[in-house]
Protein backbone atom coordinates (compact mmCIF):
# COMPACT_ATOMS: atom_id res chain seq x y z
CA UNK A 1 0.00 0.00 0.00
CA UNK A 2 3.02 2.27 0.14
CA UNK A 3 3.21 5.31 -2.06
CA UNK A 4 6.64 6.48 -3.12
CA UNK A 5 7.68 9.17 -5.52
CA UNK A 6 7.58 6.96 -8.57
CA UNK A 7 5.57 3.82 -8.01
CA UNK A 8 2.78 2.03 -6.22
CA UNK A 9 3.30 -1.33 -4.58
CA UNK A 10 0.65 -3.60 -3.13
CA UNK A 11 0.69 -7.12 -1.74
CA UNK A 12 -2.12 -9.46 -0.78
CA UNK A 13 -2.44 -13.11 0.20
CA UNK A 14 -5.11 -15.07 -1.66
CA UNK A 15 -6.25 -18.52 -0.58
CA UNK A 16 -6.38 -19.86 -4.13
CA UNK A 17 -3.71 -21.42 -6.36
CA UNK A 18 -1.67 -19.16 -8.68
CA UNK A 19 -3.37 -20.73 -11.74
CA UNK A 20 -6.75 -19.46 -10.54
CA UNK A 21 -5.44 -16.01 -9.60
CA UNK A 22 -3.56 -15.71 -12.89
CA UNK A 23 -6.77 -16.21 -14.90
CA UNK A 24 -8.17 -12.99 -13.43
CA UNK A 25 -5.49 -11.04 -15.31
CA UNK A 26 -5.86 -12.77 -18.67
CA UNK A 27 -9.40 -14.11 -19.03
CA UNK A 28 -11.96 -11.50 -20.25
CA UNK A 29 -14.73 -13.37 -18.40
CA UNK A 30 -12.85 -13.44 -15.09
CA UNK A 31 -11.45 -9.90 -15.34
CA UNK A 32 -14.75 -7.95 -14.81
CA UNK A 33 -15.32 -9.96 -11.62
CA UNK A 34 -12.70 -7.83 -9.91
CA UNK A 35 -12.22 -4.70 -11.98
CA UNK A 36 -14.25 -2.81 -14.54
CA UNK A 37 -17.44 -3.50 -16.41
CA UNK A 38 -15.91 -5.20 -19.41
CA UNK A 39 -12.50 -6.12 -20.73
CA UNK A 40 -10.82 -6.94 -24.02
CA UNK A 41 -7.74 -9.00 -23.33
CA UNK A 42 -5.26 -10.59 -25.70
CA UNK A 43 -2.74 -12.08 -23.27
CA UNK A 44 0.43 -12.36 -25.34
CA UNK A 45 3.30 -9.90 -25.77
CA UNK A 46 1.97 -6.97 -27.80
CA UNK A 47 -1.64 -8.05 -27.24
CA UNK A 48 -4.23 -5.52 -26.06
CA UNK A 49 -5.16 -4.92 -22.42
CA UNK A 50 -8.38 -2.89 -22.44
CA UNK A 51 -10.75 -2.40 -19.54
CA UNK A 52 -13.72 -0.10 -19.07
CA UNK A 53 -13.51 0.76 -15.38
CA UNK A 54 -16.53 3.09 -15.15
CA UNK A 55 -18.24 5.94 -17.04
CA UNK A 56 -15.16 8.13 -16.98
CA UNK A 57 -12.20 5.76 -16.81
CA UNK A 58 -11.13 3.35 -19.52
CA UNK A 59 -7.76 1.67 -19.14
CA UNK A 60 -5.77 1.06 -22.31
CA UNK A 61 -2.49 -0.80 -22.52
CA UNK A 62 -0.81 -3.89 -23.87
CA UNK A 63 0.72 -7.04 -22.47
CA UNK A 64 4.50 -7.01 -22.33
CA UNK A 65 5.05 -10.41 -20.76
CA UNK A 66 2.72 -13.32 -20.00
CA UNK A 67 4.21 -16.18 -17.98
CA UNK A 68 1.42 -18.31 -16.49
CA UNK A 69 0.95 -18.81 -13.66
CA UNK A 70 3.71 -16.71 -12.10
CA UNK A 71 4.06 -13.32 -13.73
CA UNK A 72 2.21 -10.94 -16.02
CA UNK A 73 3.33 -7.48 -17.13
CA UNK A 74 1.20 -4.96 -19.00
CA UNK A 75 1.26 -1.26 -19.82
CA UNK A 76 -1.50 0.86 -18.37
CA UNK A 77 -3.07 4.31 -18.86
CA UNK A 78 -6.41 6.07 -19.10
CA UNK A 79 -7.96 6.87 -22.49
CA UNK A 80 -8.15 10.64 -22.94
CA UNK A 81 -6.06 11.41 -19.88
CA UNK A 82 -2.95 13.53 -20.43
CA UNK A 83 -1.46 12.72 -17.02
CA UNK A 84 -1.46 8.95 -17.50
CA UNK A 85 -2.08 8.37 -21.24
CA UNK A 86 -2.63 4.84 -22.61
CA UNK A 87 0.47 2.71 -22.34
CA UNK A 88 2.40 5.24 -20.26
CA UNK A 89 2.81 3.27 -17.04
CA UNK A 90 3.60 -0.38 -16.34
CA UNK A 91 1.96 -2.92 -14.05
CA UNK A 92 3.90 -6.01 -12.99
CA UNK A 93 2.02 -8.75 -11.16
CA UNK A 94 4.02 -11.55 -9.53
CA UNK A 95 2.33 -14.63 -8.08
CA UNK A 96 4.20 -16.85 -5.64
CA UNK A 97 2.81 -20.07 -4.11
CA UNK A 98 2.42 -19.46 -0.39
CA UNK A 99 0.83 -21.58 2.37
CA UNK A 100 -1.45 -23.43 -0.03
CA UNK A 101 -2.48 -20.17 -1.67
CA UNK A 102 -0.86 -17.32 -3.53
CA UNK A 103 1.12 -14.29 -2.52
CA UNK A 104 0.28 -11.54 -5.03
CA UNK A 105 2.58 -8.59 -5.48
CA UNK A 106 1.54 -5.74 -7.78
CA UNK A 107 3.99 -3.00 -8.72
CA UNK A 108 2.78 -0.05 -10.76
CA UNK A 109 5.65 2.05 -12.16
CA UNK A 110 6.00 5.05 -14.44
CA UNK A 111 3.23 7.09 -12.83
CA UNK A 112 3.50 10.87 -12.71
CA UNK A 113 4.60 12.35 -9.42
CA UNK A 114 1.69 13.01 -7.11
CA UNK A 115 0.20 16.45 -6.99
CA UNK A 116 -0.70 15.84 -3.38
CA UNK A 117 1.12 13.60 -0.95
CA UNK A 118 -1.19 11.79 1.41
CA UNK A 119 -1.02 8.45 3.16
CA UNK A 120 -4.68 7.96 3.74
CA UNK A 121 -6.22 5.11 1.82
CA UNK A 122 -9.40 5.59 -0.08
CA UNK A 123 -11.82 8.27 -0.87
CA UNK A 124 -13.96 8.39 2.25
CA UNK A 125 -11.06 8.53 4.66
CA UNK A 126 -9.45 11.26 2.66
CA UNK A 127 -12.69 13.20 2.44
CA UNK A 128 -13.02 13.06 6.21
CA UNK A 129 -9.45 14.15 6.69
CA UNK A 130 -9.94 17.12 4.37
CA UNK A 131 -13.23 17.95 6.01
CA UNK A 132 -11.56 17.93 9.42
CA UNK A 133 -8.82 20.20 8.11
CA UNK A 134 -11.39 22.46 6.54
CA UNK A 135 -13.48 22.80 9.69
CA UNK A 136 -10.52 23.17 12.07
CA UNK B 1 -5.69 22.32 -2.88
CA UNK B 2 -7.00 25.34 -0.95
CA UNK B 3 -9.98 25.54 -3.28
CA UNK B 4 -10.74 21.88 -2.57
CA UNK B 5 -10.55 22.38 1.18
CA UNK B 6 -12.78 25.43 1.01
CA UNK B 7 -15.24 23.56 -1.19
CA UNK B 8 -15.34 20.68 1.28
CA UNK B 9 -15.89 22.90 4.30
CA UNK B 10 -19.60 23.00 3.48
CA UNK B 11 -21.38 19.82 4.72
CA UNK B 12 -23.90 19.77 1.90
CA UNK B 13 -21.13 19.84 -0.69
CA UNK B 14 -19.58 16.82 1.00
CA UNK B 15 -22.98 15.10 0.83
CA UNK B 16 -23.23 15.93 -2.89
CA UNK B 17 -19.76 14.45 -3.49
CA UNK B 18 -20.73 11.24 -1.71
CA UNK B 19 -23.90 11.07 -3.81
CA UNK B 20 -22.07 11.35 -7.14
CA UNK B 21 -18.97 9.48 -6.07
CA UNK B 22 -19.72 6.41 -8.18
CA UNK B 23 -22.40 7.63 -10.56
CA UNK B 24 -23.15 10.46 -12.91
CA UNK B 25 -26.28 12.50 -12.15
CA UNK B 26 -28.02 15.54 -13.62
CA UNK B 27 -28.31 18.65 -11.44
CA UNK B 28 -32.06 18.07 -11.03
CA UNK B 29 -31.51 14.51 -9.85
CA UNK B 30 -28.94 15.74 -7.33
CA UNK B 31 -31.32 18.47 -6.12
CA UNK B 32 -34.05 15.87 -5.56
CA UNK B 33 -31.90 14.34 -2.81
CA UNK B 34 -31.73 17.54 -0.80
CA UNK B 35 -34.18 19.87 0.82
CA UNK B 36 -32.77 22.99 -0.81
CA UNK B 37 -33.52 24.99 -3.93
CA UNK B 38 -32.22 24.00 -7.34
CA UNK B 39 -30.20 27.24 -7.70
CA UNK B 40 -28.51 26.48 -4.37
CA UNK B 41 -27.48 23.05 -5.69
CA UNK B 42 -26.22 24.63 -8.91
CA UNK B 43 -24.13 27.02 -6.85
CA UNK B 44 -22.63 24.13 -4.86
CA UNK B 45 -21.87 22.26 -8.09
CA UNK B 46 -20.11 25.32 -9.50
CA UNK B 47 -17.89 25.54 -6.42
CA UNK B 48 -17.11 21.82 -6.60
CA UNK B 49 -16.36 22.02 -10.32
CA UNK B 50 -14.05 25.01 -9.90
CA UNK B 51 -12.21 23.09 -7.20
CA UNK B 52 -11.78 20.21 -9.68
CA UNK B 53 -13.70 17.90 -7.38
CA UNK B 54 -16.42 17.12 -9.91
CA UNK B 55 -16.52 16.82 -13.67
CA UNK B 56 -19.35 18.25 -15.76
CA UNK B 57 -20.49 16.68 -19.00
CA UNK B 58 -23.16 17.96 -21.37
CA UNK B 59 -25.67 15.49 -22.75
CA UNK B 60 -28.02 17.48 -24.98
CA UNK B 61 -29.74 20.01 -22.75
CA UNK B 62 -28.69 18.21 -19.58
CA UNK B 63 -25.54 18.71 -17.60
CA UNK B 64 -24.29 15.62 -15.84
CA UNK B 65 -22.05 15.67 -12.80
CA UNK B 66 -19.74 13.14 -11.29
CA UNK B 67 -17.17 13.26 -8.51
CA UNK B 68 -13.62 13.30 -9.87
CA UNK B 69 -11.52 11.20 -7.53
CA UNK B 70 -8.36 12.16 -9.42
CA UNK B 71 -9.01 15.80 -8.59
CA UNK B 72 -9.46 15.06 -4.93
CA UNK B 73 -6.86 12.46 -4.21
CA UNK B 74 -4.22 13.20 -6.73
CA UNK B 75 -3.92 10.69 -9.51
CA UNK B 76 -1.57 8.36 -7.69
CA UNK B 77 -3.71 8.18 -4.61
CA UNK B 78 -6.65 7.43 -6.85
CA UNK B 79 -4.82 4.61 -8.63
CA UNK B 80 -3.45 3.27 -5.35
CA UNK B 81 -6.90 3.16 -3.83
CA UNK B 82 -8.25 1.63 -7.07
CA UNK B 83 -5.77 -1.27 -6.82
CA UNK B 84 -6.42 -1.71 -3.10
CA UNK B 85 -10.17 -2.05 -3.49
CA UNK B 86 -9.92 -4.14 -6.66
CA UNK B 87 -7.32 -6.56 -5.32
CA UNK B 88 -9.56 -7.14 -2.32
CA UNK B 89 -12.33 -8.02 -4.77
CA UNK B 90 -9.98 -10.27 -6.76
CA UNK B 91 -9.13 -12.10 -3.54
CA UNK B 92 -12.82 -12.74 -2.84
CA UNK B 93 -13.53 -13.95 -6.39
CA UNK B 94 -10.42 -16.18 -6.64
CA UNK B 95 -11.06 -17.71 -3.22
CA UNK B 96 -14.67 -18.40 -4.18
CA UNK B 97 -13.42 -20.18 -7.34
CA UNK B 98 -10.83 -22.15 -5.38
CA UNK B 99 -13.51 -23.26 -2.92
CA UNK B 100 -15.73 -24.44 -5.77
CA UNK B 101 -12.92 -26.23 -7.62
CA UNK B 102 -10.49 -27.13 -4.84
CA UNK B 103 -8.29 -29.44 -6.88
CA UNK B 104 -7.74 -27.56 -10.10
CA UNK B 105 -7.18 -24.10 -11.51
CA UNK B 106 -8.91 -22.65 -14.52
Amino acid sequence: MAITASHIEQEIHIQAPPEVVFSFFTDPVQHPRWIGRQAKLDPRPGGIYWCEVDDTHTVVGEYLSVEPPRRVVFTWGFAGNDDVPPGSSTVTVTLTPDSGGTHLRLVHTGLPHPAVDAHDQGWTGYLRQLAATASA
Amino acid sequence: MDAAIRALAEPRRRAILELIRNRELAAGEIAAHFDVTRPAISQHLTVLREAALVTERRDGARRLYRADPAGLLGLKQFIDSLWATRLAKLKDAAEADAATHPTKGR
